[in-house]
């Protein structure tokens, strides 16, 4: 839309920027902020501590030798699942492993589209993983938007190089790679999706993914 | 030790004498010299509370002007040493008392926390052989950071047994003109710490602020409770002679 | 007194004496407390926490307009639009024209506490447009017709029996109170909505400026479904919810979810900028983010309210406020309930209308000490207080108590005189048993309190007699 309608549209906007610098003409003390204290312990064994805050999270993480490794868990956790087609990222790592899922399910790419209501899992890679909670931080290149929450089985792909320690982390290698304007969406995701509404009792599965799997590669291929 | 001047809160004056004169008790048994200036009335917390800070204004400053030269002040209530020190300078900001109500603020205590933070005192000789549970009064818990202090000099007192009450940080309801804005709410949170000083098997409440104590008592006494209030002050007042000398009197009473 | 007045202590009164009512908050909360203190056991300096998230929404808010235009380029420069509505007729018309020039029937909502500021579902509904309310607490309470109970557990007065007979009602496939059957259940009806939905209306916790991207924080997933598969999102957030960087969201996120449920982190903590971009493969089509002044640029000119303004909406006060717990959510009659409700809402909507609110307090500063961003909640409510005092907002029978109080106080004399008058008169009626009828003039006090006698001599009396008067 171009500036012009926007500001025909919108006179509202120039009165509030106007009363707003008229607001802060007048100046409020900064405070101390935190001085160098440090608000997290620093995370020492990332590898141990994304394991115990999955299980904390209840992420489902299965450490595996490398990505083949990874594709045959895959191949397992599909079999246990009912039938119905499977949404996968279009990504040059998941094409060349897609033969080791074995599996007799129609696959959907993500180059065709979003995943449809009735995909029973979906697979991802993932932006990177933090072990401070266990997070697993995804993009809109890791397959869209709906790749990691429509269906209710989400599986990451992913390998240990790719832990890092905790948020600052993440968002500095999220700065490194540009990530917020390479996409239109990001998402940390922290174990599957849940809810305590009710009496404030925790129900897992709410409207998102049912369970969350990291297959965890300790080398690539 | 410095002479310390008596702050006794305007609503102890008049219907909680008693909180004051056991605060003076305990202070001669410590050998603590005291004076009691008499000009002082109140210090201006009920209309500040209301937001009347005009009239609360002149209130401060009158107060300031009579405890100016005091080189230490002891107040038997957390919520009037709480106005001194906490909420003096912003009541007088850019007035020119302001420098004087931070000067005096620091030399205004608490009761337990001038025994032992100041006097540096925990055993003041008390007795008091009874189940006993402390509630956290709201301003001497969250605006002057005290907690630990009347549970020190209650651990010290002979006989005492200290129990903890559930949710003793909550607010007993009082609040000041609240109890009787909205009487069925504090009333409400009067009756639900009544509740727990129940369950906590204490004979006694206790607090550092007689307003906490009035509210609770009128409201257990409501409930025919068999629990009782008693000041921190109170307590500490007692000794053994004193209670000796109280339970030999009752018996010359009933023999009467 | 007004009606708003009125109607807050007549349903302050009534639940204060429920005492079910009470009970199941008091679980609630203590839930909640559990939760809490574990969570904020996960940081190594809770405190420092808190003094950097005071500082990061100290720099968002003094430098407001400065961070707002930041974050409106960026996301225009991803072809989404940005509307700023002065108030909340503004903010409902861009909406409901929108929708209407889309042919919108249906919409998803993730839960917005703007959305009911400004009194959005009236307006659509109007339309004959349907809004469903996604996040569990809120889609209960819509169901059952009422507003939020709580900002961040929107349906924390019900146990699972009354939610048990609403679902069984409205959804029909229920006939359990099993808390986990009660979700799949609503799981079942609202992705037949997530799927069909035109448009998906969300918050946004935070809007961050250098990515100009919205922050949005849930753990049910119904904020990722409502912003990733409708063809339209709309984001409706108050002005002030901006944040300078990206990596502000490292202490940002854990702290609010501590203070929101104890969580360590919301399960999905997402971040949204624009429509969907050339490259990708699904996302909305439009993306438009309403921003909503509606009094907060005013309160931004009253410096020594401004820092209310740094707000994250985490609940956490509302939690810890005793009152809040005897008369819960509903007897606000606001959006904002509990401390936040009682500073903010006379400030928003005025104080000659809203000020009984922030006297319905006890002043027992619970809300100051757990906010994570370090607001000074009560004092708030005493420059509130103030401020209704300056204005001459308050009865005349109180305005006199108070000149006749600082005359009484101003002189020892007149103060040991009216002191004892009023012993006496305490004693006389206590004597003749008048203490708490309708001509004690006590009696708010009498009601509910039997009081000892008063005393019949004061201790300046006392300390004379024994000192000999010296």
């Amino acid at each position: 839309m171009a500036t012009t309608e926007t500001q025909i549209e919108n006179p509202g906007r120039a009165r509030i920027l106007e009363r707003l610098r008229t607001a802060l003409r007048e100046t409020t003390p900064r405070p101390p902020g935190a001085e160098g204290r440090k608000i997290f312990a620093p995370v020492t064994d990332v590898l141990a501590r994304f394991q115990q805050e999955c299980a904390a999270n209840i992420t489902e993480c299965i450490v595996t030798q490398d990505l083949r490794s990874s594709a045959r868990a895959v191949a397992d956790v599909l079999a246990s699942l009912p039938p119905g087609e499977i949404f996968v990222q279009d990504s040059p790592a998941l094409r060349r492993l897609a033969p080791e899922w074995q599996t007799a399910r129609s696959i959907q790419w993500s180059s065709e589209g979003g995943p449809k209501e009735s995909a029973q899992a979906t697979i991802t890679t993932a932006e990177a993983l933090v072990a401070l909670t266990g997070s697993v931080l995804v993009s809109a290149s890791c397959g869209g938007r709906g790749a990691s929450v429509v269906a209710p089985v989400h599986i990451v792909v992913a390998t240990a190089d790719q832990l890092v320690p905790d948020l600052e982390a993440a968002f500095a290698l999220m700065r490194e790679r540009n990530t917020a304007f390479q996409n239109s969406y990001v998402c940390l995701i922290t174990g599957s999706s849940r809810t305590a509404d009710i009496e404030k009792i925790l129900v897992m599965g709410a409207h998102g993914p049912i369970r969350l799997i990291v297959l965890l590669a300790m080398r690539p291929e | 030790m410095a002479k310390v001047a008596l702050f006794i809160p305007c609503f102890v004056d008049q219907l909680t004498p008693e909180v004051g004169l056991d605060m003076v008790r305990v202070l001669r048994r410590l050998g603590i010299e005291m004076e009691f200036p008499e000009e002082q009335t109140c210090c201006g917390q009920p209309a500040f509370n209301t937001g009347y800070w005009n009239d609360a204004r002149p209130v401060a400053e009158r107060f300031l002007q009579i405890f100016r030269n005091a080189e230490q002040v002891v107040c038997p209530s957390g919520s009037c040493t709480t106005m001194v020190r906490n909420f003096y300078p912003e009541l007088l900001a850019g007035t020119p008392w302001h420098e004087e109500a931070l000067k005096v603020g620091q030399r205004v205590f608490e009761f337990s926390e001038f025994l032992v933070k100041v006097a540096r005192v925990t055993d003041v000789g008390a007795s008091f052989p009874h189940r006993v549970a402390v509630h956290d009064s709201c301003h001497a818990l969250r605006e002057l950071r005290l907690k630990q202090e009347s549970r020190e000099l209650l651990r010290h007192v002979r006989g005492l047994e200290l129990v903890e009450m559930p949710y003793s940080e909550d607010c007993c309801g009082f609040g000041g003109t609240f109890a009787t804005k909205f009487s069925a709410i504090s009333a409400a949170m009067g009756d639900a710490k009544a509740g727990y000083a129940e369950t906590s098997g204490a004979e006694y409440v206790t607090a550092t602020d007689p307003s906490c104590l009035l509210h609770i008592d009128g409201i257990l006494r409501r409930r025919n409770s068999t629990v009782r209030t008693i000041h921190l002050a109170g307590i500490l007042a007692q000794t053994a002679t004193a209670a000796e000398r109280r339970t030999r009197a009752a018996g010359a009473e009933g023999a009467r | 007194m007004n009606n708003a007045a009125h109607e807050f202590l007549r349903s302050a009164a009534e639940k204060s004496a429920d005492l079910t009512h009470r009970q199941i908050i008091r679980r609630g909360i203590d839930s909640y407390n559990t939760a809490n203190e574990r969570g904020r056991s996960r940081f190594l300096d809770w405190e420092a926490a808190r003094l950097r998230c005071q500082e990061i929404k100290w720099e968002a808010v003094n430098s407001l307009d400065r961070y707002l235009l930041e974050f409106e380029q960026r996301v225009k420069d991803r072809g989404g639009h940005v509307f700023w509505a002065e108030n909340s007729a503004e903010a409902r018309k861009y909406i409901t024209d929108l929708a209407t020039a889309r042919g919108v029937r249906k919409i998803v909502k993730s839960k917005s506490m703007v959305s009911e500021e400004i009194h959005l579902g009236p307006a659509l509904e109007k339309l004959g447009i349907k809004v469903v309310e996604t996040d569990l607490g809120e889609y209960i309470v819509q169901l059952r017709e009422e507003t939020p109970y709580h900002i961040v557990t929107p349906a924390m007065h019900l146990n699972r029996t009354q939610i048990a007979a609403l679902f069984k009602e409205k959804l029909g496939d229920v006939d359990t109170d099993d808390p986990q059957q009660l979700v799949a259940a609503a799981r079942r009806a609202l992705r037949r909505d997530f799927f069909s939905a035109e448009m998906g209306i969300s918050g946004a916790n935070f809007l961050v400026a250098d990515a100009g991207m919205i922050a949005l924080t849930t753990n049910e997933g119904n904020g990722r479904l409502c912003t990733s598969v409708p063809p339209i999102h709309v984001v409706l957030s108050g002005i002030e919810k901006v944040i300078p960087r990206l990596q502000d969201l490292a202490t940002l996120w854990p702290v609010l979810a501590t203070a929101g449920t104890g969580q360590p982190i919301t399960c999905y903590s997402t971040l949204a900028g624009g429509p969907r971009q050339p490259n990708e493969m699904d996302g909305p089509e439009e993306f438009h983010v309403v921003l909503v002044d509606n009094g907060r640029s005013e309160l931004l000119a009253n410096v020594e309210e401004r820092e209310v303004l740094h707000c994250i909406r985490c609940g956490a006060c509302i939690n810890a406020c005793p009152v809040f717990r005897t008369v819960g959510g509903h007897s606000y009659g606001t959006t904002y309930m509990g401390p936040i409700g009682s500073v903010l809402t006379p400030r928003l909507r005025g104080l000659n209308e809203f000020q009984h609110l922030s006297y319905a307090s006890s002043l027992c500063g619970a809300c100051s000490d757990v906010c994570p961003v370090k607001i000074n909640l009560h004092h708030h409510l005493l420059h509130n207080r103030r401020d209704a005092v300056d204005a001459s907002d308050r009865p005349w029978s109180e305005r006199m108590g108070f000149a006749v109080w600082r005359w009484a106080v101003g002189d020892a004399r007149r103060f040991r005189a009216v002191g004892w008058l009023a012993r006496l008169g305490m004693r006389v009626m206590q004597r003749l048993h008048l203490d708490g009828t309708l001509l004690d003039p006590a009696r708010p006090w009498n009601r509910n309190h039997a009081t000892a006698p008063a005393p019949a001599k004061s201790f300046r009396a006392l300390w004379g007699n024994q000192n000999g008067n010296n």
